[in-house]
């Protein structure tokens, strides 16, 4: 187990260094952060701009650069923002409880939804409600999510002013940045959950339960349900990473605080470490995520564990 | 206006005549503003972001102050006069100020705001070169300085009411922390900073002893949205009073005019819009060629129909608020026929290709561009648009000399002066100028830099501003308004042109 252990951080560490000097090296090659700083200028000269670069580490080579930020890295210190020289840590600090909080609530939309959907259309097979529930999962499939945020916010913020169009607050915040994430994930995971249904359904454990006479609900969700449980927590545990890179357009609409407005300020921006810091944060997660669940496969099956 | 004085006197007697204060003495509440922009540091020296502006303008002062109006008026100072042939400013300093910590202004602190913008901290940021005139600050009593100048500089007074030449703390600076001081901005003006969360908002709150009268809201709240829909839907909603420029795009206005509570506010900014020629090589070096597409494109039916009218057409690349704008100068007209004809003298086959150059992500634009483009194919020349990243094309794409045959520039210096347009696009080897040498050009342009003579100045810039369209040295397109979208509950709103916005004057109902 030790030895598989290693072998996966091992891995893990070695991506997190290929995705972070990738980044490191393409923002580079996309434009002069002291010309963004100094937009409103108007009169600023080439001297002004060699002095902010020299200010900012600009002038370094690529090597040191990237050199700096990875022994920053091992310290938890990210460097200081280009715009205004705040610490990247402190604004990672805050924006990554933000973004968590929306990708569990948006999971949490989904699996509320998805579950009783997939079971329902699972047990009525191809009669219609299965039919509908199918189509309505493809119409939710080929919603694009940030035509969807737009519509809710018109509906529920502009005519009815029952919802906060944007900005993290209280409860009513989260509903419609997760409820249109949530929805998206939804029309996925209702044919995940009602493909694993139909297999588990056919088990004879569950002719068994039926044939002890058990409630219809109690053979299916204490049963059935249980019984695809692993398959299904595997996949919304990867689902989630993947979770984390749709959020960034659904931050923007919302003016979510999290990792995506992060992102797209800091490459609006030019702002070079927070982008970096972004990025290693966000492969650390989705990495960490796959390790989890590497793990637990590992622990249940020796087979894995030993390859 | 005279009903509404008597009613107002009327309610002021009825007031005074309470026994108990049901009411406050004076209206209040709080503003909620959407900004598009943190810029991260509330410094003065370190950025020169317009959305620094339209929140530090509230919490500092500068020796001069300059409205909506865009007059200088008196601010920490209270009158100056210019000496020693214009390299000497005096300055009479206002007695009885303090900084919201408690710290006296005086001239020490002038000395410390001017000595720190120019030393080694001034250097890490943007601003030093515009006010690199300044040799030195000298103090002469408690109250009175004189800023030394390595030369005449008339530009200077304005560059004293805005960015790094906001007055600072000095012991508040020295002993804090930068990070510090960078998130908590003390300042002498109308608010103080009540809380700052970065990339969320920012609050302020009433500074009662401001030197100008104790402002009329108690509270304003900054919010950070760069998304232009959302802004607009926090607008509609009622929780955001005021959306400042540049967020709203013009496909909004009417939506948000259809809105009974809302109105937008439409002023002349100082931000024009041009295609540029490469003047350098190709079809465009010839001078008949470039008057000829200028004459080909009908910029009155493209303000018209793409910018809904918010746009005045240009002369010359500045607006009517710059100094050296001239009133008199006319654009050249549109003329189809005079276009293919000039084409024709000047050897230009029919279908020759042009390639414009523009921003990829200014949506507005791009139509404008796409309307000139059908006019030059009228006139016979087989256009192509090439959007580029902004920053690519700003960065690698012009200086380098590397644009098509036309490419994109927009402008707007908020000092207001055409000096700093003209100098930078027409002065030989300057970043904006990859093409062009004019060694006259270049003798005008350098002539009117010194000059105290503000009439004769002035003067100079219009030759200048005629100079280049003689040359048609780029086809000047026009001057966009600012757009404020504004809840009417909001009163005494005086939208400025260049987003930098004090609100001591501003009620909510």
């Amino acid at each position: 187990m030790a030895s598989f252990l290693l072998k996966r951080i091992l891995q893990a560490v070695f991506v997190v260094f290929v995705v972070t000097l990738t980044v490191s090296f393409a923002i580079r090659l996309t434009g002069d952060p002291a010309l963004m700083l100094s937009q409103g200028a108007g009169s600023v000269t080439e001297e002004d701009l060699a002095n902010i670069r020299q200010a900012l580490g600009l002038n370094e080579p690529f090597i040191t650069q990237y050199w700096d930020f990875i022994k920053g890295l091992f310290v938890g210190d990210f460097g200081r923002s280009f715009l205004g020289g705040t610490s990247v840590s402190m604004l990672i600090s805050k924006a990554l409880p933000a973004t968590l909080a929306l990708a569990f609530s948006s999971m949490f939309v989904s699996i509320a939804i998805s579950i009783p959907l997939g079971v329902h259309a699972a047990v009525n097979k191809g009669k219609t409600a299965d039919q509908v529930i199918r189509i309505l999962s493809l119409v939710g499939l080929s919603f694009p999510n940030f035509w969807l945020a737009i519509m809710l916010v018109l509906v529920f913020s502009v005519m009815l002013q029952w919802l906060p169009p944007s900005g993290m607050g209280g409860f009513a915040s989260y509903i419609m940045p997760a409820v249109t994430m949530g929805v998206i994930l939804t029309a996925t995971n209702v044919r995940l959950v009602r493909t694993a249904m139909l297999e588990t359904l056919r088990s004879q454990y569950i002719q068994v339960a039926r044939a002890k006479g058990l409630s219809e609900t109690k053979v299916l969700y204490k049963h059935a349900l249980r019984n695809c449980a692993i398959p299904l927590i595997t996949y919304f545990g990867l689902q989630f990473g993947g979770l984390l890179g749709g959020i960034v357009v659904i931050e923007r609409v919302f003016n979510w605080p999290g990792l995506g407005t992060l992102a797209f300020d800091a490459v609006a921006g030019r702002d070079y470490p927070v982008l970096q810091a972004v990025i290693t944060v966000l492969s650390l997660l989705i990495i960490g995520i796959n390790l989890l669940v590497d793990i637990a496969y590992g622990l249940v099956d020796p087979r894995i564990r030993n390859r | 206006m005279k009903l509404g004085n008597t009613r107002g006197a009327l309610l002021a007697a009825v007031l005074a005549a309470l026994p108990f204060g049901v009411m406050p003495a004076q209206a209040a509440g709080t503003l909620t503003i959407s900004s598009p922009q943190d810029p991260g540091s509330w410094d003065p020296i370190d950025t020169f972001l317009v959305n620094w502006s339209s929140v530090a303008t509230n919490i500092y002062d500068g020796l001069v102050y300059r409205g909506p109006d865009t007059k200088i008026v008196p601010g920490l100072a209270t009158e100056w006069e210019v000496l020693d042939e214009g390299k000497r400013l005096r300055f009479k300093l206002r007695e009885g100020v303090k900084f919201h910590n408690g710290e006296d202004f005086n001239a020490d602190a002038v000395k410390f705001t001017f000595d720190r913008l120019l030393g080694e901290e001034g250097k890490k940021g943007p601003q030093r070169s515009n006010y690199a005139v300044i040799e030195k600050v000298d103090v002469i009593d408690d109250f009175t300085v004189d800023l030394i100048l390595t030369q005449p500089d008339p530009v200077l007074i304005t560059k004293l009411a805005g960015y790094g030449a906001m007055i600072v703390p000095p012991k508040y600076v020295t002993e804090n922390e930068e990070d510090f001081v960078n998130a908590n901005p003390v300042g002498t003006g109308p608010f103080k900073m009540a809380s700052y969360e970065p990339k969320v908002g920012v609050k302020l709150e009433a500074f009662a002893d401001h030197w100008g009268g104790a402002p009329k809201l108690d509270a304003v709240e900054y919010r950070f949205i760069s998304e232009p829909a959302t802004a607009v839907a926090e607008l509609q909603a009622g929780r955001v009073d005021i959306v400042i420029p540049p967020t709203i795009p013009i496909s909004m206005v009417p939506t948000i005019e259809a809105d009974d509570k809302l109105e937008i506010v439409s002023v002349t900014s100082p931000t024009v819009y041009a295609l540029r020629f490469n003047t350098g090589n190709g079809i465009t070096a010839d001078e008949r060629v470039r008057k000829a597409m200028i004459m080909a494109v009908d910029r009155e039916a493209i303000i018209d129909a793409v910018l809904g009218g918010q746009a005045k057409q240009i002369a010359s690349f500045q607006s009517e608020l710059s100094f050296g704008y001239d009133p008199e100068m006319e654009p050249l007209p549109f003329d189809q026929a005079k276009a293919k004809e000039l084409l024709k003298e000047a050897g230009v086959a029919p279908g020759t290709a042009v390639q414009i150059d523009i921003r990829g992500n200014d949506a507005t634009f791009g139509e404008v561009t796409q309307a000139v483009a059908s006019y030059l194919q009228m006139a016979g020349l087989n256009a192509t648009i090439k959007p580029y990243e902004t920053n690519v094309l700003l960065n690698d794409i012009i200086p380098q000399g590397k644009t098509g045959e036309m490419f994109q520039q927009s402008w707007g210096g908020w000092t207001l002066d055409y000096d700093n347009t003209a100098y930078l696009m027409y002065h030989t080897g300057e970043r904006w100028n990859p093409y062009d040498s004019d060694a006259e050009l270049d003798a005008l342009l350098e002539s009117q830099r010194p000059m105290i003579d503000v009439d004769a100045r002035e003067k100079v810039l219009q030759e200048i501003a005629a100079y280049a369209a003689d040359r048609a040295l780029e086809m000047p397109l026009y001057n966009l308004n600012a757009l404020y979208g504004v809840n009417k509950r909001v009163k005494n709103f005086i939208a400025p042109p260049d987003s930098r916005m004090r609100l001591n004057e501003v009620e909510v109902e």
